[in-house]
């Protein structure tokens, strides 16, 4: 009675061989897996504060409109590729060689495009956290032109961010990287020729508050500004004359020298 | 018959501005609508277009109203003759009273003028008269001490002065406000003679004599050396005194040789 069945049956589990059983049941461990991994993903990001740092980015906000956020994004990110490598593994022990070089191919791209993926993700965030922490900062500087910093310290982040993820899954990027140098180099000198002044006052003025060669009271002539010291700070020094205030760089009083006036 | 809010309407009908005294958020909404609205708090929390900013939680209602319509005034936001409407809270945090205030010259008593328009930092006026308050709430260990603190003007202070001792600030470059400067200035109330607070705080001198001219210099009578010598010192200079009286406990603060300020350190 059950003859010609059982022989079906048989036939039929005789034809799938044991590898691809074996195929099958890495492919259901690869989904257990993979919801693992997203459990412990997303307990990780919210253990370290990931959800908290993010709040109030754009990005952030973006993805909320969207119905999901960063942190939901990066924990699919990672269930996804777990799952990936499981039927990557699959396909390998199944033994289907028809698909042997494509998988290869595959196998070495893979990881390279989810690094790629996570480190996008994470230069769009870090760029929008600096473009608030910087505008936050500047929020007392009322000057309608003080806008354009914030903006150039995000897009600087994100330029970095799509550089190591193009280098990442193998895009020639040495034109891009050429660029990068020339900007950093640009806003190296810049600012040495910026700061050159404040740099050379503020040792000067690291040198006066350490020995104080004078102080508040004194009366002193600086580079032919005669008075009575008023105030001695990091990068210059007040002297007052008949209500009239010399504000005077410490690099001056370092290389013209100072006259402190003893006794009339 | 007239019901309490007809009583209520009489005090804030026609008047010219409403001040907001340390309002929360909520309450500030509330005046979305009307104009010339003007918070005066410690901080502008409330985001106002108009604020004046409180330098110290006067404890006395009349000085902190005081302080806030001739900060107005200084700003231009008001002007000789307008009424304002003050509301403020007098005994729990939030809004509990209104006072219909006209606005007269004669407030200018130079409370505003002394935060703001001095030779020092008004920040730095402000922590000196914490630490003056302090001093005078808790004393050098239990027994009231007195304290003269002359703030602004320094180098002029210290060739108008001279050293009863060795200077324990020389060479230190200790400011105001930190905390633990705080207990040293406490812990230096016990010597004798001033301490000197240069513009942007930092503290140049303790143990200073102060050797100004006290020719006209009008203070109230009763006082002793150390407000004649504060007073004074502030006619001769563009310096604050803030003193701390050891007999009444009571802190006053000089300017142009004028008591400007008197302070109860039991009320903060």
């Amino acid at each position: 009675m059950f003859g010609p069945l059982q022989l079906a049956l048989d036939r039929l589990f005789g034809t799938v061989s044991i590898r691809l059983w074996l195929a099958l049941g890495i492919v259901a461990a690869g989904v257990v897996a993979a919801y693992v991994v997203m459990g412990i993903t997303s307990r990780l990001l919210d253990r370290i504060g990931v959800v908290e740092t993010i709040e109030g980015t754009s990005f952030e906000r973006t993805t909320n409109e969207f119905g999901t956020s960063t942190a939901r994004i990066i924990t699919q990110l990672s269930g996804g590729f777990t799952l990936l490598v499981a039927v990557f593994l699959a396909v390998t022990v199944a033994d289907l060689r028809f698909a042997d070089l494509f998988w290869g191919t595959v196998a070495v791209f893979l990881p390279r495009l989810f690094a790629a993926l996570v480190v996008l993700v994470v230069g769009v965030v870090v760029a929008d956290k600096i473009e608030l922490l910087v505008s936050e900062r500047l929020r007392g500087v009322k000057l309608p032109e003080i806008g354009l910093l914030p903006l150039l310290a995000k897009y600087s982040v994100l330029f970095v961010a799509v550089l190591i993820a193009l280098s990442q899954i193998g895009v020639a990027v040495l034109a891009l990287i050429v660029l990068l140098a020339a900007y950093a180099l640009a806003l190296i000198v810049f600012t040495a020729l910026a700061t050159k002044d404040l740099l050379a006052s503020g040792t000067a003025g690291v040198y006066l508050l350490l020995h104080q060669p004078y102080s508040i009271g004194d009366e002193v002539t600086i580079g032919g500004r005669h008075g009575i010291v008023q105030e001695v700070d990091l990068l210059v020094t007040r002297i007052e004359n008949d209500g009239k205030e010399y504000v005077v760089p410490n690099r001056t009083v370092l290389r013209d020298g100072i006259v402190r006036v003893r006794d009339v | 018959m007239t019901s309490l809010s007809d009583v209520l309407d009489g005090l804030v009908s026609d008047v010219d501005a409403v001040f907001l005294f340390g309002p929360n958020g909520s309450f500030y909404e509330r005046f979305g609508e009307i104009e010339n609205v003007v918070v005066v708090g410690p901080e502008n929390t409330v985001d106002a277009e108009t604020f004046v900013e409180l330098p110290i939680p006067f404890a006395d209602v009349q000085d902190r109203i005081r302080f806030g319509i001739e900060g107005a005034m200084d700003d231009e936001l008001v002007g000789e003759g307008d009424v304002v409407a003050c509301f403020g809270s007098l005994f729990a945090d939030d809004a509990d009273f209104v006072s219909r205030v006209r606005v007269d010259e004669s407030m200018r008593s130079g409370i505003y003028d002394l935060f703001t328009n001095s030779r020092a930092d008004p920040a730095v006026i402000s922590d000196v008269f914490e630490v003056a308050l302090e001093l005078g709430r808790k004393g050098q260990k239990g027994k009231p001490v007195g304290a003269l603190f002359v703030v602004g003007d320094a180098g002029k202070v210290m060739n108008k002065s001279r050293p009863l001792s060795y200077n324990p600030f020389e060479k230190s470059h200790v400011h105001v406000g930190d905390p633990i400067v705080n207990v040293m200035l406490k812990e230096f109330s016990r010597l004798d003679g001033a301490f000197v607070i240069s513009d942007s705080g930092k503290i140049v001198s303790a143990y200073r004599y102060l050797e100004p001219s006290a020719e006209g210099v009008d203070i109230p009578k009763g006082l002793g050396a150390r407000h004649m010598a504060g007073g004074a010192i502030t006619r001769d200079t563009n310096a604050t005194a803030i003193v701390l009286s050891e007999s009444d406990g009571l802190v006053r603060a000089f300017k142009s040789g004028e008591l400007i300020l008197e302070l109860d350190p039991e009320a903060y």
